[in-house]
């Protein structure tokens, strides 16, 4: 049997124990913006119906800005020393269906041939627990893309509202059992006797058929569509940032002085100018519109096409957070009608 | 501490030889810091590296000698970038980084036994130059060898000491050639724009595998040339030069269509080619 009840109460008491033993635990900020280390246990306020934060959990598996090593220079040698890629023990409570099913779409390519374990030690070492979502706006768009409410993808264990105010914690994987197993004093054995789930608002409905956007995306790399489309983006970047799937990165160094520095890997941008920009001054995507439609394909043609999985998970923030109303969703639906 | 397997850490190398090939192309011998990675370190004939100045970045080009020839790596680069710029800055005996080698290579196997013409354009000699040693190397292996090369002009001509050895060879025929109003008055050799000189050659076009690098507009007004002189689209053999960052495919960049350059590339053959989207 791997169901089991947790209270808020015993909720709180557990992240207070994991910060004890030098956990980093993580939570959504009250201020909606983001993820965030969390200092006390009570800080935890799991809330199925709130609006997805502004910044996915993406940060935790694959840093805004990560160090890959560091070097120090003398007259003509160089010395590389490593970093240790991987910090203390996390576990990321609250997590919604569309967010956790970023580890499992992002280890496709991070794992397709090379490893990078710099991804990979940082999911190991992380434990999700995931929430059933009780959150519905016109942004929404899980259920087009094969995730729900509540889908249990990627989430060690798994979180549903119940009526009296507790929850329903099922452990997906082995992880999250051992994880149970380990704090058992927190997790009661579900009975039969357990109290109902919460009713929460009804899932988005079907916007687009994948599928047929995907057999549409086969035949129409020229379309006057995209042209239409690149004239509205601003090429920003925002909709990547805020993205959990997208993970176009750039490799820069940054010198703390003359004689040292580090080598990073930050967060980069199909839709910025410079991505593709050849050192010759040729740019392959030169003009916004086909930016805008590496975007698409990327998301919908080139990811299902290499690894059977989209690069989107239906949260939405692209679209919240756009400064002009580039809506992909809508985007996407017009497609499905061509 | 315990540390992570990095796959973005260059293996350290020291600039043994600095080669001034032109005013803004420069060829680096480069050796292995510690030899036991020097002689774990193995590539094929077109596949490329990550080269690193400290301090100032990472930069994409091929690996310009040949498998044949271990005893020291080369690479030529011309100075357009910000890295290229510090490469450009290095002198003997300094320390570089070197990540590779990553992408796929040339059919050498496949092409034994055949003819080969290798048709080359400005800074695109180094990889081809790469190939050329390669089968140059096995020379026997091969029936006829044809080089055809063009730069901009006389100056613009990169591995000159290598085109008057290749023109010495009594097994194989070497046409180099500059951009009309490229020449100098002591000129000797062609003058015309390299696809116009390939059909001037005129290869023959059965059992033969063409070679082609250089700028995009070269390439393209070459396939037809090599089309008409009875190429199949399997035999013209090219490569991609889309900018990368990780070379790993992972980094989201070099993509022409669903096809990665630094994965399924950088060698294409004509016939894949001609079924990628225009975005290269």
């Amino acid at each position: 049997m791997n169901e089991y009840i947790i209270t808020n109460e015993q909720i709180n008491q557990l992240a207070s124990e994991l910060l004890n033993k030098n956990w980093n635990v993580v939570a959504e900020s009250s201020d909606g913006i983001s993820f965030k280390s969390i200092t006390q246990g009570e800080d935890i306020k799991l809330n199925p119906s709130s609006k997805p934060s502004n910044l996915s959990p993406k940060q935790f598996f694959f840093p805004k800005s990560e160090t890959l090593f560091f070097y120090k220079k003398t007259q003509t040698d160089v010395e590389i020393i490593d970093t240790a890629g991987v910090g203390n023990k996390t576990i990321i409570f609250g997590v919604k269906p569309c967010d956790t099913a970023l580890t499992g779409i992002l280890s496709k390519v991070f794992n397709w041939d090379y490893k990078d374990e710099f991804f990979n030690k940082k999911v190991e070492n992380t434990v999700l627990i995931g929430l059933k979502c009780g959150y519905n706006d016109d942004d929404c768009f899980c259920t087009s893309v094969g995730l729900s409410p509540e889908s249990e993808k990627g989430s060690d264990i798994f979180l549903v509202p119940l009526e009296d105010g507790s929850f329903l914690a099922k452990a997906v994987t082995e992880k999250g059992s051992e994880f149970v197993k380990e704090n058992s004093k927190f997790f009661a054995p579900a009975t039969d006797a357990k109290s109902k789930p919460v009713e929460m608002k009804a899932a988005p409905q079907k916007k687009f058929d994948p599928a047929r956007i995907k057999e549409w995306l086969d035949h129409n790399f020229e379309n006057e569509y995209w042209k239409s489309l690149g004239d509205l983006c601003l090429g920003c970047a925002q909709c990547a940032y805020v993205c959990p799937t997208c993970h176009c990165f750039d490799i820069v160094d940054e010198n703390f002085d003359y004689m040292s520095g580090r080598r990073v890997k930050n967060w980069d941008c199909c839709q910025y100018t410079m991505f593709t920009k050849h050192a010759s001054g040729h740019n392959p995507r030169s003009h916004q519109s086909d930016r805008y439609r590496q975007r698409v394909f990327h998301k919908f043609k080139y990811y299902p096409d290499r690894f059977e999985t989209i690069l989107c998970t239906g949260c939405g923030r692209c679209i919240r957070g756009c400064g002009i109303g580039m809506n992909i969703s809508e985007v996407l639906q017009q497609i499905d009608k061509f | 501490m315990q540390t992570i397997e990095n796959i973005y850490k260059p293996i350290l190398v020291e600039i043994i030889e600095v080669i001034q090939e032109t005013a803004d192309v420069k060829t680096f011998k480069l050796k292995f810091k510690d030899p036991e990675q020097q002689k774990s370190f193995s590539f094929k004939a077109g596949q490329f590296a990550e080269y690193s100045v400290f301090g100032v970045g990472e930069c994409t080009f091929c690996i310009a000698s040949s498998p044949t020839r271990m005893d020291v790596i080369e690479c030529s680069f011309k100075v357009a970038g910000k890295v290229t710029s510090a490469l450009d800055r290095l002198n003997v005996g300094d320390t570089m980084g070197l990540r590779g080698p990553y992408g796929n290579w040339f059919p050498i196997e496949e092409m034994k036994g055949k003819n080969v013409v290798f048709i080359a354009g400005g800074i695109g000699l180094a990889p081809v130059r790469c190939v050329i040693w390669n089968v140059l190397d096995l020379r026997k292996e091969f029936k006829d060898v044809t080089i055809i090369y063009g730069s901009r002009s006389v100056g613009d001509l990169v591995y000159k000491r290598e085109l008057e050895e290749w023109a010495q060879m009594n097994d194989v025929k070497t046409v180099v050639t500059v951009d009309p109003g490229g020449e100098t008055p002591d000129w000797k050799g062609e003058i015309g724009f390299v696809p116009t000189i390939v059909e001037k050659v005129a290869p023959s076009g059965v059992d033969t595998v063409a070679i082609i690098c250089g700028p995009p507009i070269m390439i393209k007004y070459t396939f037809p040339v090599l089309e008409k002189l009875g190429f199949t689209e399997d035999n013209m053999i090219t490569t991609l030069e889309n900018r990368m960052k990780c070379g790993l495919g992972k980094c989201g960049r070099c993509n022409v269509g669903n096809v990665y350059v630094c994965k399924d590339g950088p060698v294409f053959t004509h016939k894949q080619i001609k079924a990628l989207p225009d975005e290269y």
